[in-house]
């Protein structure tokens, strides 16, 4: 398994925006799609197994209606979801180089930069980090 | 390194049991480093030492020092306790989930409501010191004198907090490392400064420290146990650094590692500020400035702007502090609705920040409700209330985890030497004296005259007069706003949990379990996860 596409997804509009240009992507390259939905906790608040444990359901969950929105918009691409209990930025790259990824897509948050600065935005630190390109698709408008 | 992966279909589907994070993707290991940092961050030494010295000193006089000292032995016994516990079974609501499975679910509902409502009572501390150093930062000293001010912005710093628990956001780990090292220096320049200028010039009231000032056997029993109970919460959070690396399970050396050294970290600067504080201008000074203690001897050790560092640094802690007590209050609701101990709602999740979003806000909310009200009910003595009372509830739910960890693991507790000392012995002496601290705590706190403001009472219609093995209980006029808060919170659970079983008979119905090894991971509490979102 190797030169998959990496899509991260949160269930975000700027993230279903991201699917639509992943699959098309996928099947370019004629490449499977993963679809990655990263979680950490803040270490700060201490332990967290049941807590993981809801935060895992609502990421499967989140991954099933992604699959089947990607597999819907085309059936021949080969779709697989991956839930890694890492911050979304680390699962991204940590899931990127496990899979040996031609490219990471992303949504972009639109026209929100302080939001972004704020929360810490998921593109920005892919564009710095990644060592495989990034796409980040931009969420559709309002 | 193996992958998570998973069909649709199976998603989520994991053998019971395992632990999460202990497979698929390496699940955000901490190094040692963070351990660290988490462990003593979550102590919030600058905070605890603003919050409480200047009370511990009130009640022990010049052998404060002793009581810090002596204080960290119980919560030491009881860290291991929460080491092996955590082994077991890491759910977010800890002591709440350990001791519905060793001792049953009543003593574990109980338990669980004392972890809420002892992150309730320090709330309005942590605010009223974010408020009055804030303004003091600034030299508003009018504003820093105003109580509608200081609580003003001691309820927007709980609504900020509460913002940034509920979205999630977070300092990077160098950041932390940064903020809890600038603390930690700024305490030990302090210390260092303030008995340099003691043995080098003169001071008013400045006494050079003795060694008696660490003798806690100079005080009585009641002395000691009272002083104890208000200095217990200097090391409230501690336990995180025994706690927080258990998933990584690669690295077993690390959390006793990470524990052992922010155990020399936290008693080194608690032992030094608190003898350079008291040599500084004497023990009256600390009394006597109890509620503004690190501003009032900074100002004086340090000078102008140099007292800033301290300022700042306080809060700093207190900042961090709030949050690890947001944080797991939320988490620990969670976890008891996730095992149907309280309402699905408290279970839920924000989807779009994935935080206990329900349950954080609640807390927040309940937080300021509280804060104002106790402000309104006993102005000008918001924090010697709430540290004062404070010492009950982890006293009660500390002393419940030493207990749990006994019982939990009864099967096992004579198969080894090691097993009989850290998981028995060592648990059940903790429990042990925290709950004697407790019992004769409330005999001390039950004469108003011991009340944070003299002879201040409340419920003054409650009036009895008994003696109970030669102790005399006694209230005469009401009972103390200390007693109120810090036993009162803790006994109303009872009938609450009484209403919330009605109806939810089945959180009850369970029967308790005995750990079958020290190294096996206990199936969940309740199979199954809550198909709720916010």
């Amino acid at each position: 398994m190797a030169g998959d596409i990496i899509l991260g997804y949160d269930g975000s509009d700027g993230s279903r925006a991201a699917l639509r240009v992943a699959v098309t992507v996928a099947k370019a390259f004629d490449a499977p799609l993963t679809v990655v939905f990263g979680y950490e906790p803040n270490p700060m608040g201490g332990e967290t197994a049941d807590y993981k444990r809801q935060l895992e359901k609502i990421g499967s969950d989140m991954l099933t209606t992604a699959v089947s929105e990607a597999k819907a918009l085309d059936p021949s691409v080969a779709v697989e979801p991956l839930v890694v209990p890492l911050r979304p930025a680390e699962s991204l790259l940590q899931a990127s180089l496990e899979r040996d990824a031609r490219v990471i897509v992303v949504g972009g948050s639109g026209e929100r930069p302080i939001v972004g600065a704020i929360l810490g935005s998921v593109p920005h630190k892919l564009l710095h980090r990644s060592t495989v390109p990034v796409l980040v698709v931009p969420a559709p408008e309002e | 390194m193996t992958t998570t992966t998973a069909d649709s279909g199976e998603l989520g589907a994991r053998p019971t049991g395992e632990a999460p994070g202990g497979k698929g993707l390496k699940s955000g290991a901490l190094g040692l480093l963070s351990s660290l940092v988490i462990g003593v961050a979550s102590t919030a030494p600058a905070y605890s030492l603003a919050a409480s010295l200047g009370f511990v000193t009130l009640v022990a006089f010049k052998f404060a020092p002793a009581v810090m000292l002596v204080a960290f032995v119980p919560m030491l016994f009881i860290a291991a306790a929460y080491f092996y516990l955590n082994r077991a079974d890491p759910d977010c609501g800890t002591t709440f989930t350990w001791v519905t499975r060793a001792i049953g679910p009543r003593t574990g509902w109980l338990s669980g409501w004392g972890i809420l409502v002892t992150d309730l009572v320090v709330m309005p501390s942590l605010a009223s010191i974010a408020g009055y150093y804030t303004f003091t930062l600034f030299d508003a000293k009018s504003l820093a004198g105003s109580t509608f001010w200081v609580t003003f912005v001691g309820v927007v710093w709980i609504v900020v907090m509460t913002a940034i628990c509920y979205i999630g956001i977070e300092l990077s780990a160098r950041t932390q490392v940064l903020l809890l090292g600038a603390e930690l220096v700024i305490l030990t320049i302090f210390a260092v400064v303030a008995l340099t200028k003691v043995y080098t010039q003169h001071i008013a009231h400045s006494i050079r420290p003795e060694w008696v000032w660490l003798d806690p056997f100079k005080m009585s029993i009641s002395t000691l146990s009272v002083g104890m109970l208000t200095a217990v919460f200097i090391y409230w959070g501690w336990d995180t650094a025994v706690t927080v690396n258990e998933e990584s399970r690669d690295a077993k050396r690390t959390p006793g590692v990470a524990a052992l050294l922010s155990t020399l970290v936290l008693l080194a600067i608690y032992l030094i500020v608190s003898i350079a504080a008291q040599a500084f201008h004497g023990p009256d000074f600390l009394t006597n400035n109890s509620s503004d203690i690190l501003n009032a001897l900074g100002h004086d050790v340090l000078g102008s702007p140099w007292d800033k560092l301290l300022i700042i640094a306080v809060l700093t802690s207190a900042s961090a502090s709030t949050q690890t007590t947001i944080l797991p209050a939320g988490r620990s609701a969670l976890s008891m609705a996730v095992h149907k101990a309280l309402p699905p709602r408290f279970g839920s999740i924000q989807p779009k920040f994935l935080s206990p979003g329900f349950s954080t806000l609640l807390f927040g909310l309940i937080s300021v409700v509280w804060y104002v009200a106790l402000t309104i009910l006993s102005p000008g003595i918001v924090l010697a209330n709430s540290i004062l009372a404070l010492g009950f509830g982890i006293s009660f739910y500390y002393g419940m985890t030493g207990f749990a960890c006994v019982v939990y693991y009864r099967r096992l507790l004579f198969k080894s030497l090691k097993n009989f000392l850290f998981i028995g012995l060592a648990p059940l002496l903790g429990g042990l004296m925290l709950a004697a601290m407790f019992v004769i705590s409330i005999f001390y706190y039950s004469n108003p005259i011991n009340s944070a403001k003299s002879g201040q009472a409340w419920f003054k219609f409650i009036q009895f007069n008994v003696h109970v093995l030669g102790v005399h209980l006694f209230v005469k006029q009401g009972v103390s706003p200390i007693l109120v808060i810090g036993v009162g919170l803790l006994v109303i659970g009872f009938p609450i949990m009484l209403l919330w079983r009605v109806g939810h008979a089945d959180f009850f119905r369970r029967s308790r379990e005995a750990a079958a090894s020290l190294h096996a991971s206990a199936p969940p509490l309740t199979p199954g996860v809550l198909p709720v979102t916010d």
